[in-house]
């Protein structure tokens, strides 16, 4: 291994270690550990689904968050909190850097749709207080509700697009400012604040949802009880199902944000011998926390006493939005205090979504800053208004699936792709002794021998499966656009180039930056 | 809810508590 230089002293640092670990656990939660996992558990086997979900978490999330943070360690090492940086000296070859420009091109296209869908939650939170959705209690209005609200029809309610497209600005706006603060007096102390709050509404709802029983005496079976039964019920014959498998790993893959290129930026702000062994445990399992004992507490349970089984399982087959955005506006409205409970936990999805959104520009935001010594507020406002004017189709063109297709191609395909190129550099290629070396470098505990073998082979042999199932069972349908109609043909095509665009241009900054000086300072033969 | 669901309920959790509760007490005390 070469010996690093000596790290810029203008890099910005944690600081506590308290504070980096709320910081990577807001990363990692998110709406889908409100959303996603009670459906998936749900629709997957109940309490069997939990057998192969912690098979995964063990063999896949856990390693591949280590194999993240050693990365981002090393290459803070020498002055990069970004993969270009990184992988330019985990593989001393010329391609190396333009393969790490996927770390910058996937957190950058992901902020422009992510940022959206949490404006919702920030909207709804709104709603709930002041009663806007007020009176619908039925499916068709909730969905006719925010099909009006994302401008695919005009209703009473929103006659344009433009209550979204303000609610976004806020959220835009806010990620912004977070980010123009600073590591330590920005993301940190968002973490420190959200991530309270987050378990605090989280408790206070998990605690009502507890105490509702029975909503409706007339129909007893329509309980609490029977709503924890539904998630936590076994059906060991679900586990001879591929799909539960491939679901429960996806769902670990999503949960704890690996294949990002944000959990490598974030650990570029530690010191050469911070431990990232048992960090990356405690972050791994605050998000567990999250999804495991809130989320899987909260949506279906209610769902369950205020709907019944039956309507839950068509509720559930529809989706996480289903979930979230018609089903729990409706149950809030019949519940004591509704209003407030609505209000909260809204506001809850809004934190567990801002503070990834954050996680997700910050990329970028160290390209610029170490490769172009742009200035902190200087990179803020580049990266503010370029995610914001690519977001712009996203939302006026949504109705025409924009923002499916970019979805599938960078929150989907692009994380397990990316995530199967670092564990091999950084484990074949980099070598599997000095990967070792490197995560174990100032552990707080020892790491047993018979985990380098698994990151070696089980960790990329799960990856390489999850790549290859998906393309199979999705990739193929949405690269040949099965099922799309012929009129939004234009705006998928328009979805593709633009992402190439972003990737292209990425691979073009990093050619740039690589011929400055500063940077030609510190490379190493390649 | 069946016997079998709280099982898997009540190992799920305790496994995310010890796990969350060892790691941050290390955490904590190292800092």
């Amino acid at each position: 291994m070469n010996q690093p230089p000596s790290q810029p002293k203008s890099r910005e640092q944690w600081g506590t270690r308290l504070g980096l670990i709320l910081a990577m656990a807001a990363n990692a939660v998110g709406l889908g550990n409100f959303l996603r996992f009670p459906v998936q558990c749900a629709g997957n086997g109940g309490g069997a689904f939990m057998i192969p979900y912690f098979i995964a978490f063990i063999l896949l999330g856990i390693p591949l968050m280590w194999i993240e943070w050693g990365i981002g360690r090393f290459g803070g090492k020498y002055g990069h909190g970004t993969t270009p940086g990184m992988f330019h000296y985990l593989w001393k070859h010329p391609l190396a850097k333009y393969v790490g420009a996927i770390g910058l091109t996937i957190p950058f296209a992901l902020v422009i749709y992510y940022n959206y869908i949490v404006s919702w939650t920030l909207a709804y939170s709104v709603f709930s207080l002041t009663g806007k959705y007020a009176g619908i209690l039925d499916f068709r209005g909730m969905a006719d509700f925010l099909a009006a609200y994302q401008g695919k029809i005009s209703n009473n309610y929103f006659p344009n697009i433009m209550t979204a497209f303000l609610f976004f600005c806020i959220t835009h706006f806010c990620m912004m400012w977070i980010i123009s603060r600073g590591v330590s007096k920005g993301i940190e102390r968002l973490a420190k604040t959200a991530m309270p709050l987050i378990f605090v509404f989280g408790a206070i709802l998990v605690i009502r949802v507890l105490f509702l029983g029975t909503p409706d005496p007339a129909l007893p079976e329509n309980n609490i009880a029977n709503g924890f039964g539904f998630i936590w019920n076994p059906d060991f014959s679900m586990l001879k199902e591929s799909k539960v498998w491939l679901a429960a790993t996806g769902q670990i893959f999503f949960t704890l944000s690996v294949g990002f290129g944000a959990i490598q930026t974030y650990a570029s702000y530690l010191k050469p011998k911070d431990d990232v062994v048992l960090s990356g445990v405690a972050t791994s399992t605050t998000n567990e926390f999250c999804e495991v004992i809130l989320g899987g507490s909260i949506a279906i349970p209610v769902t369950v006493a205020f709907f019944g089984l039956a309507q839950t399982k068509t509720i559930a087959a529809g989706g996480a939005f289903d979930l979230g955005f018609f089903a729990m506006p409706i149950i809030f409205q019949k519940m004591f205090l509704g209003q407030v409970f609505g209000t909260i936990w809204f506001f809850l999805l809004f934190l567990a979504g801002v503070t990834s959104s954050v996680a997700m520009a910050q990329p970028i935001m160290a390209f610029l800053q170490e490769e172009f010594k742009t200035s902190r507020r200087v990179a803020a406002w580049i990266v503010g208004t370029m995610t914001f004017f690519f977001t712009l189709p996203v939302i006026f063109f949504l109705k025409h699936g924009f923002l499916n297709e970019i979805d599938f191609w960078i929150g989907t395909f692009g994380l397990v792709v990316f995530a199967i190129l670092e564990v091999v550099l950084f484990i074949w290629v980099f070598g599997a002794a000095n990967a070792w070396k490197e995560i174990n470098s100032g552990a707080d505990i020892r790491l047993p021998r018979f985990v380098l073998p698994l990151m070696k082979y089980v960790t990329l042999a799960y990856l390489v499966a999850l790549m290859v199932f998906w393309f199979i069972q999705d990739g193929w349908g949405v690269l040949t656009m099965k099922g799309v109609s012929a009129a939004d043909y234009p705006y998928i095509w328009f979805a593709r180039f633009m992402l190439i665009g972003i990737a292209a241009f990425m691979v073009f900054l990093v050619y740039i930056a690589w011929r400055k000086p500063h940077v030609i300072q510190r490379r190493v033969p390649e | 809810m069946t016997s079998s669901g709280w099982i898997f309920l009540i190992v799920s959790w305790s496994f995310i508590l010890f796990l969350m509760i060892a790691s941050f007490t290390v955490v904590l005390r190292k800092k």
